[in-house]
């Protein structure tokens, strides 16, 4: 079985936010619990300060530490479906500790006041437990591996796609959007980022192209301290979170 | 038998506390409840930033009070200090009705609380110290029904009944130990990773347990002594201050050491936790040298310490200390924000919803409700003295009657 990597280019990341907004449309989440979202930070002070961004999916980790302390293993890595990091949302109790686990602030409870007005739980209310009613729903709908609109009292997070990523043809190295016959497998983000700064593929595979950026590239996983060794890695400069500060 | 020891002196203070707080824990239960159905945890402040506030805060003080009392019962039961027997079965009471009250906070805060039933014993988790404590948590509570139930028969001394008595002080020992590095084995949140936290937390669990002991126990007398059982009376006039004092003075130490290690640390999800949360509030500021150093001190001389008006008023500081100890130290874990970026560069800010304190109030009126019924229900003062002088006063009476 494959084991799925992302690839992010930090040269090549315009931080447009396009890859957001796909996978709020792919996975229905409601605006601002972010799955994917584009990280802004400032490093530095005048006269060497800059800007930087980084965009940030779950990073599947290969020991995810949010899948540790959950107390009814609702949280699991499934390593028969590319090592991705699953929710199954009937056995979740809604602790959050898994939210006080992950390194990565990756994960949404989404049963919260809304992020952004209007509420749209007010003005599409959720049918059968569900937080929300979006029009135009995803038809993937799989409650044991957290895909499709997220149900009340529980944790949701990046699935890397699973409902696209699992029909690919069983061996192939990567899924490249430019690949007129693996395009519809190709997870949200990676398949719209417009400048192509985003790569998908077999990192268990040593002729797939993912694995040839890492090498070649140098690729990096964030926080990689916290052993909880991503299947995200980061090409580029600015691979890297500055230390908190406080506004002064 | 018990029933015919009961002080009935009190019953009328006491069954006041059992409906004034029975009719406060429906209301403020029922409120709760139509805000989490109408609204949905929206009801709550927490988010995907802090996603633990003040019902965690809540329950983890509850808990640790209870772990608390049943620490200092097992003077008595497991140490052998026989001079707190008459002390133990008001503690073992209150230690069940504070988690109990803890529990039915945390029960209103998750996602699923029925699912919780099933999905807990299904799928044990045994990575997972949240599984732990949840098990050691529902031994605890098993253990101390059950010694209390055997006190209440009159046995405090049996085999059996000692065993019982080790059995809920090892169950306490793991179960507020784990507690503790639910929070103290987390490595990404630095403000909370340490692997001495269980010290921190049984030395505060005791702290609170001896007030809330000191509290209840001059709330069913009155602030009256002088109507207490000789054994009860000696306990509050010498060795239970005693042991107040020592609790605060070893939990003024780990604080001060907790506290300088965290500001010394460079690392700034620890060091400007405390300098610019903790230490920015004047509610820590109240907590600690209101919550901890003030009762120390109050209880330092023999005369003052001894005195039930200074008793009390030290036991209330620390129960109301301790209470914003604990939403700060659950906060504080958080504040710092993961990996955020410049949109949250502040420190995280975080205000309790009007239901979460609705719901802190619901805890509470629950404790107050269920210790005025344990004080109808049952003689808490009773200890094996008590028995003892009055099977010698009327022996047969005693011998038939049970
Ligand atoms: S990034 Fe967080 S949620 Fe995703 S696998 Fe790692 S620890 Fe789990
Ligand atoms: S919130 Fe759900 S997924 Fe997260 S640790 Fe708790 S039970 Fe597991």
């Amino acid at each position: 079985m494959a084991k799925w990597g992302m690839v992010i280019d930090l040269d090549k990341c315009t931080g447009c936010q396009a890859c957001t907004t796909a996978c709020g449309m792919e996975n229905d989440t409601l605006p601002g619990e972010n799955w994917q979202d584009v990280l802004f930070y400032t490093e530095g002070e005048y006269p060497s300060g800059r800007m930087k961004w980084l965009p940030r999916p779950c990073m599947q980790c290969e020991d995810p530490s949010c899948v540790h302390v959950c107390p009814t293993r609702a949280t699991y890595k499934d390593h028969d479906a590319g090592g991705i990091v699953f929710i199954d949302w009937d056995k979740c109790i809604g602790c959050k500790y898994c939210m006080i686990a992950c390194p990565y602030g990756v994960r949404f409870f989404a049963d919260e006041a809304p992020l952004v007005e209007p509420d749209l739980k007010e003005i599409f209310p959720g049918s059968g437990g569900r937080l929300w009613d979006p029009p135009g729903q995803s038809p993937d709908q799989n409650r044991k591996r957290g895909i499709g609109v997220q149900p009340k009292g529980v944790v949701s997070k990046c699935t890397f796609c699973y409902h696209r990523v699992s029909q690919a043809p069983e061996g192939v190295p990567d899924l490249d959007e430019d690949d007129p016959d693996l395009v519809e497998y190709v997870p949200a983000c990676v398949r719209t980022c417009p400048p192509k700064a985003r790569y998908f593929g077999d990192l268990d595979n040593a002729d797939s192209n993912v694995n040839k950026l890492i090498a070649n590239k140098k690729g990096v996983r964030l926080k990689d301290h916290t052993g909880n060794r991503p299947q995200v890695y980061y090409l580029g400069a600015g691979a890297g979170i500055p230390a908190f500060k406080p506004k002064s | 038998m018990s029933a015919d020891t009961i002080d009935r002196r009190n019953t009328g203070l006491m069954t006041g506390l059992l409906v004034v707080g029975a009719a406060i824990a429906v209301v403020t239960f029922a409120i709760v409840a139509f805000a989490l159905i109408s609204q949905g945890h929206a009801a709550f402040n927490m988010d995907a930033n802090v996603a633990w506030g003040l019902p965690i805060a809540t329950y983890v003080y509850f808990a640790l009070m209870s772990s608390g009392l049943t620490l200092i019962a097992a003077l008595a039961m497991v140490f052998g200090f026989k001079q707190y027997y008459p002390l133990i079965k008001r503690a073992i009471w209150l230690a069940i009705i504070t988690l109990v009250a803890g529990l039915a906070v945390l029960a209103m805060e998750l996602g699923h609380t029925f699912r919780m039933l099933w999905a807990l014993p299904l799928n044990l988790q045994i990575e997972s110290a949240m599984f732990w404590m949840g098990v050691f948590y529902l031994l605890d509570l098993i253990f101390m029904a059950w010694k209390f139930q055997m006190m209440e028969r009159g046995d405090w001394t049996s085999r059996l009944s000692r065993q019982v008595g080790i059995a809920s002080f090892i169950a306490v020992l793991l179960a507020a130990g784990t507690l503790a590095l639910i929070f103290g084995m987390m490595s990404m949140r630095p403000f909370w990773f340490d692997p001495t936290l269980p010290v921190w937390f049984y030395a505060t669990a005791a702290l609170s347990g001896v007030a809330a002991l000191v509290f209840f126990t001059y709330l069913s007398y009155g602030m009256d002594r002088s109507g207490m059982p000789e054994g009860l009376r000696m306990d509050l006039e010498g060795p239970l201050p005693k042991l107040f004092l020592a609790l605060a003075g070893i939990t003024l130490v780990l604080f001060l050491s907790r506290m300088t290690t965290g500001l010394y640390a460079n690392a700034p999800e620890v060091n400007v936790v405390w300098s610019d949360y903790l230490l920015a509030s004047g509610w820590f500021h109240f907590a600690v040298w209101g919550g901890i150093l003030l009762p120390f001190v109050l209880l330092l001389g023999r005369g003052m310490r001894n005195a039930p008006g200074v008793q009390m008023l030290a036991a209330i500081l620390v129960l109301i200390g301790m209470f914003i100890e604990r939403l700060y130290f659950v906060v504080g874990g958080q504040v710092v924000p993961l990996f955020k970026g410049t949109w949250e560069r502040g420190l995280v800010e975080y205000a309790p919803s009007s239901t979460e304190w609705v719901l802190t109030v619901m805890g509470i009126a629950l404790v107050f409700a269920l210790y005025g019924l344990g004080e109808r229900l049952f003689n808490l003062s009773d200890s094996p003295m008590a028995a003892a002088g009055e099977e010698a006063a009327g022996g047969q009476e005693a011998a038939t009657s049970s």
